[in-house]
């Protein structure tokens, strides 16, 4: 099993997400992040005092899948995910120990 | 001391009471916009959007002040321009003229400006009325007449938001004051063509409400719609604070109606008691559709703020011209009215393919254009005779009965209200169906003409697609609700006391000063 994290630009969610559907992933984690990366950041004034603020708002999305799922995964992210402009952020996989269903104890790929 | 004569500041014609409530008043219609309305939308739109709907609405409220009292407080409220019938404040009605002459002589009043000391202090006058004179001086008419005049392009802010640029706001709101509501102003309270004719307008049904309604969804069918994703997602960002500016809004609506008829008197109490009837109705009547109609059957809150703003527009062009019958029949049809067409009409052509983000053109627009119609029916006569006395000449008030004052006068107005309920008779429908159709006409043409020029004076009176990605950072350089600990201050010096900060303290340095071990 496989995590597969990607952080990308917000407005981007609905798009991945359906791309994500159609792929045929059952379900997905999502969290307001705020990144820092090669994308600048930006300026802020407040009552004539400017701030620098180097973090961006990001979304972070997780997806559980299986090993031999996770190409296709990533793949779909990317291409959806994708604008050209800096900025579009990061997908990365990590390898998954264990994972359980937690209202039927159902364990490993079928609790996915 | 017998006969010693005590001086007061202020003039015999001066009432100290209807001064007090004008002035009160205003200020409750200003606290409508500011920050009532400024509020109510910067919380109902996308987070993203908040600072600059405030920005707009500060900087609207002040343009409009500038250019009233440099020029079109007189294009409303002053003497006629064009020769006609108002001359002066005194209005001498045409007779036998045509109805172009007479439409056109009487059509927008001179601009000029009211800063002088005598302009500011010298007793109010107006060609709308002539039959029993104002207590208090021009200013306190001028700063009352602003705030309404304020709040008109601020409520069709809410249409064109979320994708307009701050510098065509800027250049549309003084330039719509001026060619749109200075010329309505005229035409229906200042004296001119349709005040003469007999069409109403207690505290601005058309001339406000209609009028932004209109104004609001031809300019944004000219700037064209928000981004795609921003309509997709287009939910408010704080329903609490919604909840503060409608109150402010309804509440402040005292003011708005309360204060229309320019006395602290016996209608002024009906109509702020009409008011909230009316709105009061427009809550519950919106609150059970929603509950029983809508899809999810469910009653919602932001369903009562736009049942709300149903009942007080539409009780707005009649609140001191119906009894209180009458105000719970406006706010319930204004909003059960309203309701089939923010459900229904806003699927179909044109309705579905302008985006007037905010709604302005149902709850205004429509609401309005309803409520003005409405008063043809339920306009009661009555309402005009009741609370009328008169004034010996040191200036009391000689006690009148009702029924001789009205037998000696024939009543205390030039104009009556004549319902259709009440006296049988649609001529009072005809006179509001015709300004209400001049309304539209004016506030569509005359918008539509402004937001073309503006369009080429600017290059596009719209942001680009990148900075509407972003909204209020890009366009200011602030966000409604800032993370203190991302931001850091750029060139901050140090001053005396500061210590390191605690990240900066070595490790095993125990704690810092002043901080006692626990």
């Amino acid at each position: 099993m496989k995590l597969v994290v990607a952080v990308l630009k917000p407005f981007k969610l609905d798009e991945v997400k359906e791309a994500l559907k159609t792929a045929g992933v059952q379900g997905m984690t999502v969290t307001e992040a705020q990144g820092f990366g090669r994308q600048r950041g930006h300026t802020e004034v407040y009552r004539g005092a400017e701030y620098e603020v180097d973090f961006v708002p990001k979304i972070r999305v997780e997806i559980l899948v299986d090993d031999e799922q996770a190409a296709e995964v990533v793949d779909a992210v990317v291409a959806t995910a994708a604008t050209g402009k800096i900025g579009d952020g990061k997908v990365w996989v990590v390898p998954v120990d264990t994972v359980v269903r937690v209202r039927t104890g159902e364990r490993g790929s079928d609790a996915i | 001391m017998l006969g010693a004569v005590h001086n007061v500041p202020y003039p015999s014609w001066l009432n100290t009471g209807d001064n007090t409530w004008q002035l009160v008043a205003a200020t409750f219609v200003g606290l409508m916009s500011l920050p009532g309305l400024a509020v109510l939308y910067a919380s109902i739109v996308q987070k993203k959007w908040a600072v600059n709907v405030l920005a707009m609405m500060f900087a609207g409220f002040s343009l409009v002040l500038i250019a009233w009292v440099l020029w079109s407080y007189k294009m409303g409220f002053g003497a006629t321009s064009l020769g006609g019938g108002v001359h002066d404040g005194v209005q001498t009605q045409l007779t036998n003229v045509g109805w172009v002459k007479h439409f056109f002589e009487n059509f927008v009043g001179k601009p000029g400006q009211i800063l002088n000391a005598y302009n500011e202090q010298g007793p109010a006058v107006s060609a709308a009325n002539t039959a029993v004179p104002f207590h208090f001086p021009t200013t306190t008419l001028a700063y009352f007449q602003f705030v309404f005049a304020a709040i008109t392009p601020l409520l069709f802010l809410g249409s064109v938001l979320g994708r307009i640029k701050f510098s065509a706001w800027c250049l549309l709101v003084p330039l719509w004051s001026t060619f749109v509501y200075g010329v309505d102003a005229f035409l229906l309270w200042g004296g001119g063509y349709f005040a003469q004719e007999g069409s109403l307008d207690f505290s601005g049904g058309y001339v406000i409400h209609m009028s932004a309604g209109v104004s609001g969804f031809v300019a944004a069918w000219v700037l064209g719609p928000r981004l795609l994703r921003d309509r997709k997602n287009a939910i408010p960002n704080n329903l609490v604070m919604a909840a503060v500016g409608a109150g402010i809004l309804w509440l402040g609506w005292n003011g708005f109606n309360g204060g229309d008829p320019y006395y602290a008197g016996a209608d002024a109490a009906a109509a702020v008691v009409n008011t909230n009837l009316a709105t009061a109705c427009g809550v519950m009547v919106w609150v059970a559709m929603d509950a029983w109609f809508s899809k999810p059957r469910k009653p919602t809150f932001l369903g009562a703020v736009n049942g709300m703003i149903c009942g007080l527009v539409g009780i707005t062009p009649c609140a001191g011209f119906v009894n209180g019958w009458g105000a719970i029949a406006v706010g319930a049809i204004c909003s059960a009215v309203v309701w089939i067409a923010w459900n229904y009409l806003s699927k179909v052509r044109p309705f579905s393919k302008v985006d007037d983000a905010l709604g302005v053109i149902y709850t205004h627009g429509m609401a309005g254009f309803l409520g003005g119609m409405l008063l043809g029916i339920f306009g009661d006569p009555k309402t005009l005779e009741l609370g009328c006395g008169t004034l010996n000449s040191a200036g009391q008030v000689v006690s009148t009965t009702q029924s001789a004052f009205v037998q000696s006068h024939g009543g205390c107005s030039t104009f009556g209200v004549n319902g259709l309920m009440y006296t049988g008779s649609s001529h009072q429908l005809w006179e509001q169906f015709r300004a209400a159709i001049w309304v539209v006409f004016w506030s569509a043409l005359v918008t539509f003409i402004l937001m073309k020029l503006i369009g080429l004076v600017l290059r596009g009176a719209r942001y680009s697609d990148e900075i509407l990605e972003i909204g209020d950072l890009a366009i200011h350089d602030e966000e409604a609700f800032p993370e203190e600990t991302l931001a850091q201050r750029v060139g901050i010096s140090t001053m005396a006391g500061d210590t390191p900060s605690v990240t900066s303290r070595p490790p095993d340095s125990g704690p810092p000063p002043g901080v006692a071990d626990s």
